[in-house]
Order: C-alpha cells, then structure tokens, then sequence
C-alpha cells in the first residue's frame, strides 16, 4: 500500500516538516488570492485549481485576453535573453511551452547562420571530413542547447508537451513536474532562468527567487516576463476597465470559467510594481538588476545577473 | 472505496501497481529523458536520485523515498513521493 502524501493532508508526516519550521510558518498565515484573504494553503489549493480549469483554453484566451500581444511580449524577452547555441535554459511555470518553443527556434536559426558561414569556409571537404561529420553529428541543429520546462501544474504540462508534439519539438526539450519554491535541480547548472507570467501565481517569491539564484550559473541570468503596474493615470483607469469588465467576460464565454479570469485581474493588481520587484530580486543576490516596461508597464521584463 | 488525490494522481489504498492511471493496454511506462538526470536532484534535500527502471522512479536513498514518473514526466514534488522502506507495512495501518 502506497502512502499518498496528498498536500491537503498533515504537512508534517514530510520529512521536511523541520524544513517548513524552519521558514517560520504557523498554521496559516494570511495571503491574498486576487482580493480574497486566505491562508498559504488555500492560496496554493486555488492557484492549483485555476490552472487545472484553463489549462486546455490558456493559449486561446491569452490570444483573446491580449489580442495576440502576448506572443510580441515573449518574443521580446526571447530577443532579450539572445541566446547562443549551447544555452542550457530553464523555464519555470512554463507549463504549455511558449518560452521553450520560441527558444528552441532561435537557437535553431542562430545555429542554422552559423552552419551557413562555417560551410561558407569549408566548399572543399574532403570525403574524410563529410564522413566525419555525419558520425560527429557536428552540424547538431540545436548546437547542444537545452530547455528544461519545470511547472507545477500536470495539466498544463500535459498540454506544453502535446503541443510539442504536434508542433514537432523533440529534441533538446524535457519537462519536469516541480515547484519552483523547491526546484528539483542541482546548484549553478543553467545558463539562463525564465518566469514568464508565473512568477505572480507563486505563493512565496521570495524563496522562488532564492531558488533561480541557486540554479543558475555564476554568470548565469534571470528573465522575469510578469504583467507590473502603469503608472500613466489615464491608460490606468482604461486598462482597470479593460480588466474588470471585459477579461472575466471573455474567461466565461471562451472557457466557461468567469473566476479563474477574475482571480487573474485581481493578481495582477496585488502583484508588487518594478521597484519592488527589483528589490525582492537584488534581495536574492542577483546583480545588475533592471526592468523594462511593455506597453506603459502593462508587462514588465526584468533581469538579473548571478555574478 | 478509494480516494483520489488530485494533485498527484495517486489512487488511496488500493495497492495497485504503478500509478499511471490508464488500465487499457500494456504501454510500458513512457522513460525519462535520459539528459534530465544530469540536472535533477532532490527537492528536498538537493541530492542525487537514482532512476530505478524497474518501478520507473527517481530514488533518494538517503531519505528512503522516491519520486514517481508519469506519461514521461517526473513528478518532483514531495507531496508525490512515497517511502521506500524495505519492511512492508502491517495490513491497514497505513490508511488515512
């Protein structure tokens, strides 16, 4: 008979049951789920719930929510984090593979101009060296990058991976059932640490931020891509309107779920702005710590060295 | 009856073998991406696992628990694993 060690029940039957001691937590501390105050516990449970409910309609509703914005937004981090094949990246709450597809195919075409020159060079192999080559598989099309997508949500990797699939991403791509509170992952092994829209659902940032820091190489670097504040008033009150009014609409027709979309709006709003943010960064031992605002602040980017 | 835990998919008390759910067909378990072993390791303590092809888990011997793998994916979150103690437990003293 197997013990299921469901989190719903006893935490302490946990071997890390000193652990959790040891970060200080009573019972329940207060937390906010959108505009709701419920204990760390309920807050893990809901999140939980909302993406096991979207999970099959988050792309479709990220289109409609953002019209299509959402892809520029994560092309631009993508651009940002310019990766060079041989990057060994790591996509936290990466759930339906967005960031890892989008870093597959640049590394692709990175590698692809990089063949190009090199062949350039190379118009008179010899038979040796052609032999050579299929045998090395010296003209690897992901140059040996890697992505490891790391979400604690089964349903939404569940649909990351038969995206992948049907997309026809194979190579170079793995996915682990993790929390990013607690990553499964060995110290200083990634060149590169995504979070893109995630970050927010995470009940302790602070211990997710340690974590990045503890996974990443010296040299490494963390990319945040969340939705921050707009400080503009007017594009305020009209992104407010646009929230409220018309996104848990959208979140009822779309995927029959007015709540899961209403706790969105409502984490965006409780999510710390840039400066904080920035703050609970460098608090972790990240350097040259910055931001950039899309969209007035609507979406930031920041990012943060390990050094 | 048995109970199901949504967040690992485990049925409760049941005793039934692995717990990839689907009962039709014999589908040996999906493996693991051999080049993922370089990088996990425990959640819990941060150290190494060994993959046991035979139940198709990631083992930390250390703690005596292991970390199951389902439709491909390891399930690397505490809450999921189960101890591996070698003394089988006396009947129902288990059940929550």
């Amino acid at each position: 008979v197997r013990l299921c060690r469901c989190r719903c029940r006893a935490l302490l039957s946990r071997p890390a049951g000193a652990v959790r001691e040891r970060r200080g937590l009573a019972a329940g501390p207060e937390m906010h789920f959108g505009f709701q105050t419920v204990t760390e516990e309920e807050r893990r449970e809901k999140i939980y719930q909302v993406f096991e409910n979207v999970a099959k309609k988050y792309d479709v509703m990220n289109d409609s929510m953002t019209l299509g914005i959402h892809r520029v937004w994560k092309d631009i981090l993508m651009h940002k984090m310019n990766p060079c094949p041989g990057t060994l990246l790591l996509d936290v709450a990466g759930g339906t593979g967005d960031i890892a597809f989008r870093f597959i195919n640049y590394v692709r075409s990175v590698r692809q101009r990089q063949l190009q020159r090199k062949l350039k060079h190379h118009q008179n192999l010899s038979w040796q060296e052609i032999f050579e080559s299929y045998q090395k598989n010296k003209f690897n099309s992901l140059g040996d990058s890697q992505v490891v997508v790391c979400d604690i949500n089964r349903e939404m990797l569940k649909v990351g991976k038969q995206k992948a699939q049907h997309l026809g991403y194979s190579e170079g791509l793995s996915w682990v059932l993790g929390n990013a509170e607690e990553l499964p992952f060995d110290d200083d092994k990634f060149d590169v640490y995504t979070i893109a829209f995630g970050i927010r659902n995470v009940t302790r940032i602070d211990l997710a931020l340690q974590e990045a820091y503890r996974v990443l190489k010296p040299g490494g670097r963390f990319l945040c891509l969340e939705f921050s504040h707009v400080s503009n008033p007017l594009l305020s009150r009209l992104y407010d309107l646009y929230s409220f009014q018309v996104i848990p609409v959208l979140g009822e027709v779309i995927a029959g779920d007015w709540r899961s979309y209403q706790y969105l709006v409502e984490s965006i709003r409780q999510f710390p702005p840039q400066e904080e943010l920035k703050a609970m960064i460098e608090d972790a031992g990240f350097f040259k710590v910055d931001y950039e605002n899309l969209n007035f602040g609507i979406v930031a980017i920041h990012s943060g060295f390990k050094l | 009856g048995t109970a199901y835990c949504r967040h690992c998919h485990r049925q409760q008390g049941s005793g039934s073998g692995s717990g990839s759910g689907s009962g039709s067909g014999s589908a040996r378990p999906e493996p693991l991406e051999p080049s993922l072993l370089r990088f996990l390791v425990c959640p819990l303590s941060k150290r190494p696992l060994r993959y046991e092809e035979a139940t198709n888990e990631l083992i930390n011997e250390e703690l005596g628990i292991a970390y199951p793998i389902i439709d491909g994916i390891p399930n690397m979150v505490p809450e999921a694993a189960r101890r591996t103690h070698k003394k089988p437990p006396a009947e129902g003293s288990e059940q929550p």
